[in-house]
């Protein structure tokens, strides 16, 4: 006997707005001055985000080989780093967030080195001044090469 | 363009840490959304919800004690829930397929991956204004369809024809 499905219309339970409203807002959520308001609004949050960051840059190092403390550090920097323009480092903290979450999903032992090693360019990548952008690409190219093929590796070996 | 279209629409940030829940106020009030209230975890968030009439929920995925799955949960399944249909967009750095697939099944509306931008958010709303979904209740679920796509003139095999006789539409 299958079971009872129930499918609740969307005229059937209430919404955000009217459809005429919900028409005239979608207008606004697509105008390029609203975006532009926005984005404004946004670019005015790089400065403290960017001090944030480089506390939980800090708190990352000074966590030791935690690496649930690590990878709660570094998930709030890939959070934040592209908002304060910290383009690079967003990257490498995404690469180690990913690195982290696919051992611990497949579970296999991270090796320490290879997460000092992302902790070490990330802190350097969030200190570094623009001039540095060009180096920390590279790095941050390289790590995620070298995460992609531990990955393959460690899929392999289960 | 004017903002006059968002004025009434009550929001709740729930989202444990104070800068994103700045940004996130910031880019809400470049659509003149105002009436903004905040929580630092999904517990705090539901005891919100009770208080107060709530049209969008933005709600990030780790927090404790509560996290977003688990708020969004108890939104969409308690009994005494004040909306259980209120949209919930899920805010998280965590974009790996099963932690998305898990806020999916939890009955989150929309998915927002960190680093949020105007442009995303905006994305999504719209999509909740533009095209709102019909919600399923099933003996195991309860929240937006899952399925994004309908496929016009489909004339594959019907993998679920026993259902058919069993859905109710209202």
């Amino acid at each position: 006997m299958a079971e009872k499905i129930q499918i609740i219309v969307p005229e059937a339970y209430p919404q955000m707005l009217n459809k005429s409203d919900a028409a005239r807002a979608v207008l606004m959520l697509r105008a390029p001055e609203t975006r532009a308001k926005a984005e404004a609004a946004a670019r005015s949050y790089a400065a403290p985000m960017r001090a944030a960051i480089l506390k939980y840059v800090s708190e990352m190092e000074q966590a030791g080989d935690d690496i649930a403390q690590i990878f709660a550090k570094v998930h709030e920097i890939r959070g934040f780093a592209d908002t304060a323009g910290l383009f690079t480092t967003g990257r490498i903290s995404k690469i180690l967030c990913r690195y982290i979450d696919d051992m611990e999903r497949i579970q296999r032992p991270m090796e320490p080195n290879l997460v000092m090693l992302h902790v070490a360019a990330i802190a350097r990548a969030a200190r570094a001044e623009e001039g540095d952008m060009a180096t920390g690409e590279a790095v941050a190219a390289e790590l995620a090469a070298l995460v992609a093929r531990r990955l393959e590796e460690a899929a392999g070996s289960r | 363009m004017s903002g006059v279209i968002f004025e009434k629409v009550k929001a709740l940030i729930v989202e444990d840490n104070t800068h994103m829940r700045s940004l996130l106020r910031a880019l809400l009030n470049a659509l003149e959304i105002t009436q903004i209230a905040e929580a630092a975890h999904g517990q705090s968030g539901l005891e919100v919800l009770r208080e107060r009439k709530t049209d969008l929920v933005l709600c990030d995925m780790a927090m404790s004690p509560m996290d977003g799955i688990e708020f969004t949960r108890h939104v969409r399944n308690d009994k005494q829930s004040a909306n259980p249909f209120v949209p919930i967009i899920m805010i998280s750095g965590h974009t790996e397929k099963h932690r998305v697939e898990a806020a999916r099944d939890a009955g989150i509306t929309e998915f927002l991956a960190k680093p949020v931008t105007a442009q995303h958010l905006f994305s999504r709303v719209a999509e909740i204004l533009e095209r709102p979904r019909p919600f399923v209740r099933c003996p195991n679920y309860f929240g937006p369809d899952r399925r994004r796509r309908q496929t016009e003139g489909y004339c594959g095999p019907w993998r679920r024809k026993e259902d058919l006789q069993d859905v109710t539409v209202c």
